[in-house]
């Protein structure tokens, strides 16, 4: 069972370089007409990458789901051939991230042994999941960049802490809800409904927390990840406590947040306005150009580097799946669609397949992550939702990006291969684990 | 809570179904309209940066072609005969956008034409040109010949085969080189558009297709024609001889012959000689409605289905209008008043005669090929309009070729070959005119139809047309006759 896991994944990572090696050569007849000279070099870099990767996941977690690594070598693949059509030195510090997201990747599955070890310093990562969405405030060293302050240069790198922030408290959200599931999940009867027990003294920290994370959202004007860290919330609340109630609540005070935003900030009425209608507005330029990306590409879209997805202003960050849109067309951007789903699913099997609570809540919220973000930003750039700046995991331009995806694919693969090998030695099947842990 | 995760996971679904039929609609059912909208300029780059097919004359000659480019654009349309051909080809410019044969046949070139598009899926896999050549129906060498015998004197010359409608020449001058109009240097280009736009002689404007003219006496066939199809013979009836017509209606409005001569006679007769009198009394007779249905019959208040873009619909009064105004009707009869027509519509009444009544639709385009020379679409000829009955066509033919032998339309006529035409002068100053000639040859089987124009001559008599406007014509009669045109498959 555990060797055929890692086999299937070494076949599908093989399978996902030949496919990125297969578009990043298409990508260069289609501009030049001319095989890439570097196909050689880059295929190698390709494999040697996702060969580490592999290697690591075998030797570190021999028993966690073989169907994670590939899918988000793909994306991140698929991504990075886009990203070189576009901006080839974008594409040099792109392929730079990627290296320092696997060994980030290695380096999560080294550090973390055993996931249920995190659950041991929550407080330690809520404070620090705190401390670095406050950084970019920090004067000195955060930053403004297009009028987000989500930034923080230190020793000539920039970066946005706000990406690892959301893996830590996800962790922290995790143990402190399992911790306190009992209580939250305990009902009284009001008014003919059941209700769950409100007390300050359990629910307290926790809307802390979350008032903390939404108040430095929105200072640093970054309403997707403000979304993202709402969603995260409800999502884990409701699972660990099947309460629906959770969830009305969630929705009122999403509507009371999206209202304070609405009157606090201009740009929240500008997004609003050209998401219901971007034809008359000069800042809905982007999103009209999305579309036109989008409707360019058609079914089978016009090629890769025969379109000119370059007109959609920052194509390379939020709108790279309007660039996919236009030159890969609908089975393009389904591919990507289904591959983000695949990797949600697979999370979300993790989590029910794992045997702690806190394993469980871990998987979901890390997936709940993965799937949100996902949305958050497609449904923006093909107007389903207002548009809110956040990357597309694995995909768009961003070291910050991937390599904290790179430490959420680790965790979500820690917890499976941990669960997996408790179930083989569950059922006394613990010579295949040693046999195969080499 | 293995409950609430499964829960999470068809949410998490359902939110990614809503996206995959939101990119259905962008991509699949609105894509259509998006990719028209007015706002959306990546059409035009994608052409501009796309291969483009090539156009060249049925003779072989090329006339626009794209060649590479050391630019972002890759590559570069150029048009090696220049204003010869510049307002049939018309240009491809980034700036101010397509007109002419590179507008009309814009999918074809850029292979984004039906039949081009479903090959395509064949050939997903093959690297190949999918845009097509397209051919034309005018040669180059009828085309100098036009240009020349028109020289430097404004005006358009339009040469139709009347038995499927192709355009054989096509003549404008001035004209305009559509090169630098799609150069990539968008100064000089707008250098260029503004010089060609600031020109009294408007060198942009195609007027054998998109201006009109008062056409003058050659609108007499079309009066003949209608009195023919209406109860009247060549010979009957007879008109008195007159140097003016008192206009009904009228105190002492006189309607005169030219320089005040004196004409009348039968219908034949007053053909012959382009008697105002004579015309102008078989309108009043005929009255505002058979003579406005006469005309309509020929394609006036009609656009010609000419594949040039915007080619301009020939005015005829309406009938209803005339029968309360007697002095217009007169002079609507003999093709003045409000009365305009094209050049190409007047070329399009010739060609109605020659070809026993019936227009052709008018085309430039006979087919297009794509990279391995198969063809991919090619011109059915069809019919426009059914002017008047093969036997009003064949009178008409014998008073036309009078008008050659004997009348005003001598200097039209070609020795051994049997010429059916008719002149027409329009005054359009005290001394100025347009000179006009609508012929067709052999008589007796036509294969060319011929309207020539040349804009405000400096002599006025009833002569102009034909001692102006027929020589013109009879050149390129002659060029086309000594190389006939291969039979249409």
């Amino acid at each position: 069972m555990i060797r055929v896991r890692r086999n299937t994944e070494l076949g599908l990572v093989l399978l996902a370089a030949l496919i990125t090696t297969g578009a990043y050569v298409l990508a260069s007849l289609g501009r030049s007409a001319t095989l890439p000279a570097d196909v050689g070099p880059f295929l190698g870099v390709v494999l040697a990458l996702l060969g580490v990767a592999h290697v690591a996941t075998r030797r570190l977690a021999p028993a966690a789901d073989g169907m994670l690594l590939p899918l988000a070598a793909l994306l991140n693949g698929i991504g990075y051939v886009f990203i070189a059509r576009l901006d080839h030195k974008l594409a040099a510090l792109q392929s730079l991230w990627t290296g320092v997201g696997v060994l980030a990747f290695v380096a999560t599955l080294l550090v973390v042994r055993r996931a249920r070890d995190l659950e041991r310093y929550r407080y330690t990562l809520a404070l620090l999941g705190v401390g670095l969405l406050m950084l970019p405030l920090a004067p000195g060293i955060g930053q403004n960049i297009n009028g987000n302050r989500i930034w923080v240069r230190l020793a000539g790198v920039s970066f946005q802490p706000g990406e690892m922030a959301k893996i830590v408290l996800a962790v922290f959200f995790a143990s402190y809800l399992i911790e306190k599931q009992a209580l939250l999940s305990q009902t009284r009867r009001f008014l003919g409904l059941m209700l769950p027990q409100f007390s300050l003294k359990h629910l307290g920290p926790l809307l802390l927390a979350w008032a903390a994370s939404l108040v430095v959202m929105l200072a640093e004007k970054d309403l997707g990840s403000s979304l993202l860290f709402f969603a995260l919330f409800v999502a884990m609340l409701w699972v660990a406590t099947a309460r629906a109630t959770y969830l009305c609540v969630g929705g009122l005070l999403f509507g009371a947040g999206s209202f304070v935003a609405w009157e606090t900030f201009a740009h929240v009425q500008d997004r609003v306005r050209i998401w219901i209608n971007p034809w008359p507005y000069d800042h809905g330029y982007q999103l009209v150009q999305s579309m036109f990306a989008l409707a360019a590409g058609g079914l089978s879209g016009t090629g890769l580097s025969l379109g000119t997805p370059q007109r959609i202003p920052v194509v390379t960050s939020d709108f790279i799946f309007s660039a996919i849109g236009e030159e890969l067309g609908l089975f393009g951007t389904t591919a990507v669609l289904a591959a983000i789903l695949l990797m949600v699913g697979a999370g979300l099997r993790i989590a029910v397949r794992a045997d702690s609570g806190f394993e469980k809540l871990l998987a979901v919220g890390l997936t709940t992550i993965l799937a949100v973000q996902s949305f958050i930003i497609i449904g923006g750039v093909i107007r389903v939702v207002p548009l809110t700046g956040v990357t597309l995991p694995f995909v768009s331009y961003g070291g910050s990006s991937l390599v904290a995806n790179y430490i959420l694919l680790a965790l979500l693969l820690r917890i499976s291969s941990d669960s997996a090998e408790r179930h083989a030695a569950a059922v006394g099947a613990d010579e295949t684990r040693v046999q195969y842990r080499v | 809570m293995n409950k609430q995760i499964r829960r999470l996971g068809v949410v998490l679904t359902a939110l990614y179904i809503v996206l995959f039929g939101f990119l259905n609609y962008w991509q699949i059912v609105d894509a259509d309209s998006l990719n028209k909208h007015p706002a959306n300029t990546r059409a035009v780059v994608r052409d501009f940066t796309r291969a483009r097919g090539a156009v060249q004359t049925a003779d072989g000659v090329v006339l626009a072609r794209s060649v590479d480019s050391k630019d972002n654009f890759k590559l570069q349309r150029e048009y090696p005969e220049g204003a010869l051909f510049g307002p049939i080809t018309g240009y491809f410019s980034f700036s101010y956008g397509t007109d002419g044969v590179e507008r009309t046949y814009n999918d074809l070139l850029t292979g984004r034409g039906q039949k081009l598009e479903l090959r395509r899926l064949r050939d997903l896999l093959l690297t190949k040109e999918h845009n097509a050549n397209i051919t034309l129906t005018l040669t180059k060498q009828l085309q100098q010949v036009a240009t020349q015998a028109l020289g430097t004197r404004r005006g358009a010359v339009v040469a139709l085969d009347p038995r499927d409608g192709a355009v054989l020449a096509m003549v404008n001058f001035p004209s305009y080189d559509p090169t630098p109009l799609a150069g990539h240097n968008q100064e000089n280009v707008r250098a260029t558009w503004d010089l060609l736009n600031a020109s009294q002689d408007k060198p942009l404007l195609p007027r054998s297709f998109r201006e009109r003219y008062f056409p003058g006496s050659t609108f007499k066939v079309v009066t003949a024609s209608t009195a023919l199809a209406n109860g009247r013979t060549p010979t009957n009836p007879v008109f008195p001889q007159l140097t003016s017509l008192l206009l009904p209606n009228t105190i002492n409005q006189r309607l005169s012959n030219f320089g005040g001569s004196r004409c009348g006679g039968n219908i034949a007769q007053g053909l012959r000689v382009s008697c105002n009198t004579v015309f102008a009394q078989l309108g009043l007779d005929l009255g505002g409605p058979i003579l406005a249905g006469g005309a309509n019959a020929f394609g006036f208040n009609q656009r010609p289905p000419l594949d040039l873009p915007a080619p301009t619909t020939s005015f005829f009064p309406d009938g209803g209008v005339l029968d309360k105004d007697k002095p217009a009707l007169a002079k609507s009869a003999i093709g003045q008043q409000d009365v305009s027509a094209s050049p190409l519509q007047m070329a399009l009444v010739a060609a109605a005669i020659a070809n026993n009544g019936t227009a052709m639709t008018p085309h430039v385009f006979a087919e297009a090929r794509d990279s391995e020379g198969k063809v991919v679409s090619r011109f059915r000829p069809k019919p426009w309009v059914r002017a008047v009955t093969p036997e009003v066509a064949s009178q008409m033919r014998d008073l036309m070729i009078d008008v050659v032998a004997r009348g005003t339309g001598r200097l039209g006529a070609i020795p051994g070959v049997q010429v059916a035409g008719k002149t027409g002068t329009a005054q359009t100053g005290r001394d100025t005119s347009h000179a006009w000639f609508i012929c067709f040859a052999p008589a007796e089987a036509p294969t060319i139809a011929v309207a020539v124009i040349l804009e405000n001559q400096s002599n006025v008599s009833e002569v102009t047309g034909g001692v102006d406007a027929a020589p013109v014509a009879r050149a390129v009669v002659q060029a086309a006759l000594a190389q006939p045109r291969p039979a249409a498959p």
